[in-house]
């Protein structure tokens, strides 16, 4: 007789009952994610303004001047995609929506400035495939008490999460802008 | 019952793991160089490098599905292909569905049913009004009264101030009008422009090749049964670790 199929025993001695199982994990596995999931809907910018204000004030536009868009383009290193930037202010609080590309998609995000300091940091929809870490509250409250020094940089630099370098860059640069924005209104 | 001396058994186990490593082979090659790939994009400098072929842009959605449509305002062109909003042949940083477009002193207005964008007369966007800035949505209409924009939304006919962050409701009624489709000469004009400018980053296709993603549900099967390999051949291997008995 020619050589029978062997199965080796380490996997002739699964069950059936274990080959079930394995196959419902792998495919748990196969169903979960895709590369091309949909937007992260954290929270509306206007339940963010409503939240963080106490209520939506009539809006007002800064109107950025030749010499503002070139600090604008020093700061996000290109246009920002608006000639006017919208804000919001009660009393000395002043919110911002704002809108930057973290590798292909924009990431929105709501900054409430206080006094030349940021005082709240919200990823409001994320719509990246990678890198949504930046929207966890620990990841954000690093901006909070942060301000502008020398060259529009902030005070203190918010630390890297790996795997989502850009947009962690997209969220600095959007709040060294929410700073100078405060400065200029 | 030869089979189950150790010696078969032995020799078994070897077989499987000769055989199981040849037809994981190429996918395991594929999975390590990819890796490397990726672990080193900025050395390689994959995050700059771009991809336009037609299927992968497909597989991005980013070649738009149906038929494109659009309206003419002056010598400047806003048409909707899928969910993609353009302005001549340029990407146009709007969501939602395309509902109209008016130029309005100097400047187009063009409204979705979720925002309206004010480009300026050298094509930059002036301001991308949403739901805080715009009356209860979705927007439903868009016309000009006296050069002043109005909007018909769910909520009634609005007139916009003429720095557009402010309205009032108002009784101008709005006549709805159907968005034409673009004739074939333009719509190749258009895909070709998508082409080139929707280019995805290299990177983001060796990641999403890596995972098997980018092939759909085979290419992650595929890219499991790889890992599982792994996992499979290690196990096997130890088995034929220990030294033989002579």
């Amino acid at each position: 007789m020619g050589n029978p199929i062997i199965i080796p025993s380490i996997l002739v001695s699964a069950t059936a009952s274990k080959l079930r199982s394995l196959f419902f994990v792998i495919a748990l596995l196969l169903s979960g994610g895709s590369a091309f999931s949909a937007d992260r809907v954290y929270q509306k910018p206007s339940d963010f303004i409503r939240g963080s204000l106490g209520e939506i004030p009539a809006n007002k536009a800064i109107v950025l001047d030749a010499t503002q868009q070139k600090t604008v383009r020093a700061i996000l290193g290109k246009r920002y995609k608006t000639t006017s930037i919208r804000h919001w202010s009660v009393g000395k609080k002043t919110a911002f929506i704002l809108e930057e590309i973290g590798k292909t998609e924009y990431i929105t995000t709501g900054y409430v400035v206080s006094g030349g300091k940021i005082s709240t940091v919200k990823v409001l929809v994320y719509r990246e495939t990678h890198g949504w870490e930046v929207a966890r509250p620990a990841f954000t409250k690093q901006f909070e008490g942060a301000q502008l020094k020398g060259g529009n940089q902030l005070s203190r630099a918010a630390k890297n999460i790996a795997g989502a370098t850009l947009s962690v860059r997209a969220l600095t640069k959007l709040a060294r802008l929410a700073l100078y924005l405060d400065s200029i209104k | 019952m030869s089979e189950s001396t150790p010696k078969h058994r032995r020799r078994n186990t070897r077989n499987w793991h000769r055989w199981l490593g040849l037809v994981a082979a190429l996918p395991l090659l594929w999975l390590s160089i990819s890796g490397l790939l990726l672990n080193h994009a900025e050395f390689f400098g994959l995050n700059e490098a771009e991809v336009s072929t037609g299927w992968v842009l497909k597989r991005y959605n980013q070649v738009p599905e149906g038929e494109p449509r659009g309206v003419q305002v002056g010598d400047r062109k806003v048409s909707q292909w899928g969910v993609l909003l353009f302005l001549d042949h340029e990407d146009l940083q709007l969501n939602g569905n395309l509902v109209g477009a008016v130029a309005v002193k100097n400047r187009l207005v063009i409204a979705t049913d979720e925002r309206v964008g004010i480009v300026n007369g050298s094509g930059e966007m002036e301001l991308d009004l949403d739901e805080l800035s715009l009356p209860p949505l979705p927007v439903e209409g868009v016309g000009v009264k006296g050069e002043q924009l109005v909007i018909r939304s769910s909520g009634g006919t609005y007139r916009f101030a003429n720095d557009f962050l402010s309205f009032e409701e108002c009784e101008i009624s709005l006549s709805t009008t159907s968005l034409p489709l673009l004739g074939d000469e333009a719509k190749d004009e258009l895909e070709s422009a998508i082409r080139t400018r929707n280019a995805m980053p290299l990177s983001r296709v060796i990641l999403d090749a890596h995972s098997g993603k980018i092939f759909g549900f085979p290419g992650t099967f595929l890219t499991d049964l790889a890992a599982i390999s792994v996992i499979v051949l290690t196990i096997l291997g130890l088995r034929l670790f220990p030294k033989r008995k002579l």
